[in-house]
């Protein structure tokens, strides 16, 4: 008893204190704005805050792309929310704006963003200072296409192959993978979101609760953040819906909602930002995402809900399934091998770049869950389709290929994160003519 | 363009009013009286998840600071869960009666995030001052719910709870971004702006 009554005081001491140990201003406005192109060299920085603040010389620091400082000493303003700094005549270039003030009652706040000189100005999650993915974002990058394929593979799955009516078990159990996907999507992206941030921000975990993220909500990546986030909150309140009131037809609008949006990643990754990246590249890429999502959660749900909690449903269920795998295959491969291509312009950088070494590995993943499926599809639907019993082996069989699923989505994960190699330089539109 | 801070606060707590107006009259009059429209059921806990899903768009929207995104997060995802549990319980998706337990839980953390995601003092500003107020509320407020699981028939603790929401939506209505408290306004905070 005294234990808790112990436990109860810290509690209500932690609650009490936060009121008067971390006040904090927060940043209303900057000159030059959140990556604005200038056509001019800026004679300053300025912000204004919401609250009084006071800057140290170094509360406001520019750099170049190559980290050179261009910014003089910072100096309060005669309006006390207001701090500015010097700037050398800047040339044609990034730079970035690392800022930190200390609010009045001694805690500090900081924040990044960058804006171009005659240039256009890089996402905040580019300036200059950010290390670039960890081995945590790689893994974070993975659980959220494995959440993204008990979502939309789930739903997939659920409408096209397991049409009718489900024994009430396998039916709870459904919603509990799809509804884990649901959930997961959405904590997973609101992770992935920080974690990016931390790593621009450069600030320790303390001071990084209190950092500013709206220049990163305003670049590509936040914008699908916001977006993502969004579309899947109310694809979890449609899957609600549909539990509740038990109408299948809700789950149409949360598949086509939760594909729909998951084009965000492809709108903000390389297919969409990367030098050769068209409308095409950014099809192609969703399409590979949305395929590889349906094949991997249709695979955990045929191996997870069918076939334990639905005997009678298991070979209707298989062979359907596999005339879906098999459309869905050709669209990955298809938009695997243009998306390869695009990105490694010489055979050679699929061994000499870190890039196309991932590659590798994923295509030697991929090779093997397509002879999986294939012996599948080319010995086992047959002899199914000829109303041959079951093979005990096959649940075991269908786990395996889709914790190959799962292998193939890390490698994915590992490679939206990294650099693809740069593209070489376009030749001139009219160098024929030119030599002519 | 993003509405001031308040006009948000201003909006929630019209949701908040109507979730306690519904839940006063509940149990006022009762569970018989209540349901003689099956709809009436469905009410409050339709609306409190519905509040839970437009908390997502203030929580992506505002982003001046990590702590402040993430508090808005926790605030819907307790919101939905409190109101998908009753929900389902009303529904007879749910059977048992401990899901009454996410409503207390959704109390209790959402006054602690008011209370940790509000970095300055009571006097600091009004907005501060009716954070903490907030906070504690809804804290001191998770009682009624916690008490009400237990004891379903009681229109004590029934009535509490409606009334925390009520006075939560006033203390809402009464926010004002930087405004004085009784009559203070730290110099700290700048000038009144709005």
């Amino acid at each position: 008893m005294k234990r808790l009554v112990t436990v109860c005081y810290l509690v209500a001491l932690a609650l009490a204190l936060p009121g008067t140990a971390w006040a904090h201003a927060a940043l209303m406005k900057t000159t030059p704005a959140f990556a604005q192109r200038l056509e001019r060299s800026p004679a300053f920085v300025q912000l204004r805050f919401d609250q009084s603040v006071s800057a140290l010389p170094n509360a406001i620091t520019v750099y170049t792309d190559k980290g050179r400082v261009v910014s003089g000493p910072a100096r309060p303003g005669a309006d006390r929310r207001v701090v500015t700094a010097p700037l050398q005549a800047l040339p044609r270039g990034v730079y970035t704006v690392r800022w930190r003030v200390v609010s009045a009652d001694s805690h500090s706040v900081a924040g990044v963003f960058t804006f171009g000189v005659r240039h256009r100005a890089p996402p905040a999650t580019e300036a200059f200072g950010a290390a670039g993915p960890t081995t945590a974002e790689h893994v974070v990058r993975w659980l959220y296409f494995l959440a993204l394929a008990l979502l939309a593979g789930g739903l997939g799955f659920r409408l096209l192959v397991a049409r009718g009516p489900l024994p009430p078990q396998a039916e709870r159990r459904f919603y509990r993978i799809v509804g884990v996907g649901a959930v997961g999507v959405i904590e997973v992206g609101i992770l992935a979101f920080l974690l990016r941030a931390e790593d621009a921000l450069q600030l320790p975990f303390t001071n990084f609760l209190y950092g500013d993220l709206s220049p990163l909500a305003s670049a590509r990546f936040g914008v699908a953040f916001v977006t993502m986030t969004l579309g899947f909150a109310l694809v979890s309140a449609l899957l609600f819906l549909a539990w509740l009131t038990e109408r299948r037809v809700l789950l149409w609008p949360a598949l086509l909602l939760a594909l729909g949006f998951a084009s965000g990643l492809s709108l903000s990754g390389h297919s969409a930002v990367d030098a050769g990246s068209s409308w095409l590249s950014e099809l192609a890429d969703w399409a590979h995402l949305a395929a590889a999502s349906l094949w991997v959660g249709g695979l955990v749900q045929l191996a997870f809900v069918v076939w334990p909690l639905a005997p009678e449903l298991r070979r209707s269920a298989f062979l359907r399934f596999s005339k879906l795998a098999t459309a869905l295959i050709v669209i990955l491969l298809s938009a695997g091998i243009y998306l390869s291509v695009l990105r490694l312009p010489h055979l050679s950088d699929l061994w000499s770049e870190g890039y196309g070494q991932v590659l590798i590995v994923k295509l030697g993943l991929v090779s093997l869950a397509l002879l999986w499926g294939a012996a599948h599809h080319f010995v086992v639907r047959p002899a199914l389709e000829q109303g041959a019993p079951l093979f005990s082996g096959l649940p075991r069989s269908l786990i395996g290929e889709s914790a190959v699923g799962m292998a193939i989505l890390l490698a994915a994960a590992v490679l939206v994160e990294s650099k693809p190699p740069a593209q070489p330089p376009a030749k001139p539109l009219n160098a024929a003519a030119t030599k002519r | 363009m993003l509405p001031p801070a308040e006009f948000v606060h201003w909006m929630f707590a019209t949701g908040f009013l109507l979730l306690g107006l519904c839940l006063l009259a509940h149990a006022i009059v009762g569970d018989g009286v209540w349901r003689r429209r099956a709809w009436r059921a469905y009410l409050w806990p339709g609306l409190a998840f519905a509040m839970g899903v437009l908390m997502w768009p203030v929580m992506v929207f505002f982003t001046n600071s990590t702590i402040h995104m993430l508090a808005h997060g926790s605030w819907a995802q307790v919101m939905m869960l409190a109101g998908a549990s009753e929900l389902g319980l009303v529904r007879g998706k749910l059977h048992n009666r401990y899901w009454h337990l996410t409503m207390p839980l959704a109390f209790a953390v959402s006054g602690a995030t008011f209370l940790i995601h509000e970095q300055n003092s009571w006097l600091f500003a009004r907005s501060a001052f009716l954070h903490h107020m907030i906070g504690w509320t809804v804290i001191v407020g998770a009682l009624f719910p916690l008490v009400a699981t237990f004891r379903p028939r009681s229109a004590l603790w029934r009535s509490g709870l409606a009334l925390t929401f009520v006075v939560l939506s006033v203390l809402l209505y009464c926010d004002r971004d930087t405004a004085p408290i009784f009559g203070h306004l730290s110099p700290l905070a700048g000038e009144q702006h709005r």
